[in-house]
């Protein structure tokens, strides 16, 4: 017979769905470390990226064209910039293929069998993927800035940018759920991906801070959530204030609030869909 | 008491038909399937059910509606006391369900771990889990496998693990959807026999669609066969087996044209060159007195033994009630 009556499930209430939703989170951190070789190569691929990347800003930077942007910037703080923006890109999971391969599959079927949201459990487990690349990824990229002997920012801006990596990295997964969630109705995510891929590249600053962009361009791009997912931890690593930090983090939180809600409404549509038609 | 209860319930697909060329943009041709067509029945309390049907009958979407993952068009449905489609989610701390073609486990982690989440997912209190845990991993043998990531699991492993997952809760009743497609013989049978053996133990009802006939003779009690979205049957096992169930096809390749079998009960289906096929009515002779019989005459190279196609069965079954 259930182990708990109806009633004191019905107490468990927000709870029960949040113990599980940690549940989830820390299988998630915990199939990471379990992948540890797969952990690795994600360093790996960052350190080479980095490599790439370190060498053109440093060239770009050496060349310090007066009236330009990018001679007002710190020596250096390109890289460090996209050394922080690449960290965050490469730890957010990609969680528009599980659900597209949910979805498309049927395999969410069993999922909606079960008490608990589907939708909040794939997000928290994706989360703790994604906080297991972090932890992975950004240990890698300290040890090569420390062997590296290249200056880095005061020590409250590594601080800082892991506060706002980690709700950068909450902004992208729920961009990437609105992706993947698109597969209630196109099936195959990767066309809206690409769209989505490509404007957390340009309108986000993955290469180079918005703001060395064109004014107007800096500020269409503000108000989107784009910069919240990459720019505003990024932008720690070249200018850090606890002002604009606790400014950046109050974006993020706005921008997850947005996000979450967003992601409940598609959700919601994708489901009375699948409850009327079918998987 | 009835804990399933179903009247009049239907469900049509809608789906929109390609036009060709650039009639397309301009009108849709909307066409409609009726997957489920008015079906009614009820369900008692420790019953194990088979609902049956070839490809596209009907049991699938049936068994959906009843978990409460699909609305139906019309009709009304009430599963241990909930409208499953309005009250999935209270409904889903009672009830247990095995997709045999979907996984409801985490492939890449031990399926320890996916135990450990469904503990979570189901609120059980970490006692009953641990007590429910082991009497179900000793009970399948399961014991060695637990810390094995499920993908690389066979595929009887990972049914058993799928099966343990679906009755960690204690559910009270268990929707089983082919549950042993795919399996080996012995794979089979274990899963059947714990399924009798657990329901009855516990007193869980179950209701189970296959399309293998040995699943429902071994392990239900009731048979209901759809057709076309239709119940065209609704009767024990027993008075069913006497029926349609008892027959087996053996199939023998022989170095000889032909092989000539003549015993009561076996009839010859088909003869090509080296390979003939009988139907074997097992109630009046067993498939090993026709498979010694075959091996006298010497000569035999392959022996397969299956069951009639479910669509055969069904289609005997349709035409003895006359129903249309």
């Amino acid at each position: 017979m259930p182990s708990t009556t109806p009633t004191a499930r019905a107490e468990l209430g927000a709870f029960g769905t949040l113990a599980s939703a940690a549940s989830a989170f820390a299988l998630g951190v915990r199939r990471n470390f379990a992948n540890w070789p797969v952990l690795m190569g994600r360093a790996l691929f960052y350190l080479v990226a980095m490599a790439v990347l370190s060498a053109l800003w440093d060239k770009v930077a050496a060349q310090r064209l007066s009236g330009t942007l990018a001679s007002a910037l710190p020596q250096g703080g390109l890289t460090l910039y996209v050394g922080a923006t690449e960290w965050i890109a490469l730890s957010i999971a990609a969680i528009h293929l599980r659900l597209e391969d949910d979805i498309r599959l049927g395999m969410l079927e069993p999922h909606l069998l079960r008490p608990k949201p589907y939708l909040v459990q794939k997000i928290a487990e994706t989360l703790g993927d994604s906080l297991a690349r972090l932890f992975g990824i950004g240990a890698a990229a300290l040890i090569a800035l420390a062997l590296s002997g290249r200056a880095g920012p005061p020590l409250a801006a590594f601080l800082y940018v892991a506060v706002l990596g980690l709700l950068a990295v909450t902004v992208g997964v729920l961009l990437m759920t609105l992706t993947g969630l698109a597969a209630f109705w196109v099936r195959r995510v990767l066309p809206p991906y690409l769209i989505m891929q490509k404007s957390i590249f340009l309108l986000g600053g993955l290469f180079a801070p918005i703001s060395l962009y064109p004014g107007w361009f800096y500020r269409f791009a503000m108000w989107t959530p784009f910069p919240a997912d990459l720019f505003l931890a990024g932008n720690q690593m070249i200018a850090p204030s606890a002002a604009t930090f606790a400014v950046s983090a109050m974006i993020q939180i706005l921008w997850i609030a947005i996000l979450s809600g967003l992601v409940a409404l598609v959700w919601h549509a994708g489901l009375r869909k699948v409850l009327r038609e079918g998987v | 008491m009835a804990i399933v209860s179903v009247e009049n319930l239907r469900k049509d697909y809608r789906y929109v038909r390609r036009k060709p060329g650039l009639a397309r943009l301009f009108s849709r041709d909307i066409q409609t399937i009726q997957a489920v067509d008015g079906i009614s029945f009820q369900i008692a309390e420790r019953e194990r059910v088979a609902i049956i049907g070839p490809n596209g009958a009907g049991k699938s979407t049936t068994l959906k509606m009843l978990s409460g993952i699909l609305e139906p068009t019309s009709g009304a449905a009430q599963v241990l006391g909930f409208v499953p489609w309005k009250q999935r989610r209270a409904l889903a701390y009672r009830i247990g369900v095995v997709f045999g073609q979907r996984s409801q486990l985490w492939a890449e982690l031990p399926a320890r771990d996916s135990f450990a989440l469904l503990r979570r997912i189901y609120d059980v209190d970490r006692i009953t889990f641990e007590r429910r845990r082991s009497q179900l991993v000793e009970r399948f043998g399961l014991g060695a496998l637990l810390d094995q990531p499920v993908q690389r699991l066979s595929l009887g492993q990972r049914m058993r693990c799928e099966i343990v997952a679906s009755l960690l809760h204690g559910p009270a009743l268990l929707f089983l959807d082919e549950p042993t497609i795919g399996l080996d013989i012995t794979a089979k049978a274990a899963i059947r026999d714990f399924i009798r053996e657990h329901a009855g133990a516990e007193g869980q009802t179950v209701v189970l669609t296959s399309h293998d006939t040995r699943d429902i003779e071994l392990v239900c009690d009731r048979v209901i066969v759809i057709n076309e979205g239709r119940i065209v049957v609704d009767q024990p096992t027993d008075q069913l087996r006497r029926l349609f169930l008892g027959h087996r096809l053996v199939t023998l390749r022989s170095a000889a044209a032909g092989i000539e079998l003549s015993l009561p009960g076996v009839t010859r289906r088909t003869t090509e060159p080296h390979l003939s096929i009988f139907e074997v009515d097992t109630r009046v002779t067993r498939v090993d007195v026709v498979v010694q019989a075959a091996l006298a005459l010497g000569g035999i190279e392959d022996i397969t033994i299956e069951d009639p196609p479910m669509e055969e069965v069904v289609r005997a079954i349709y035409d003895a009630n006359g129903a249309r």
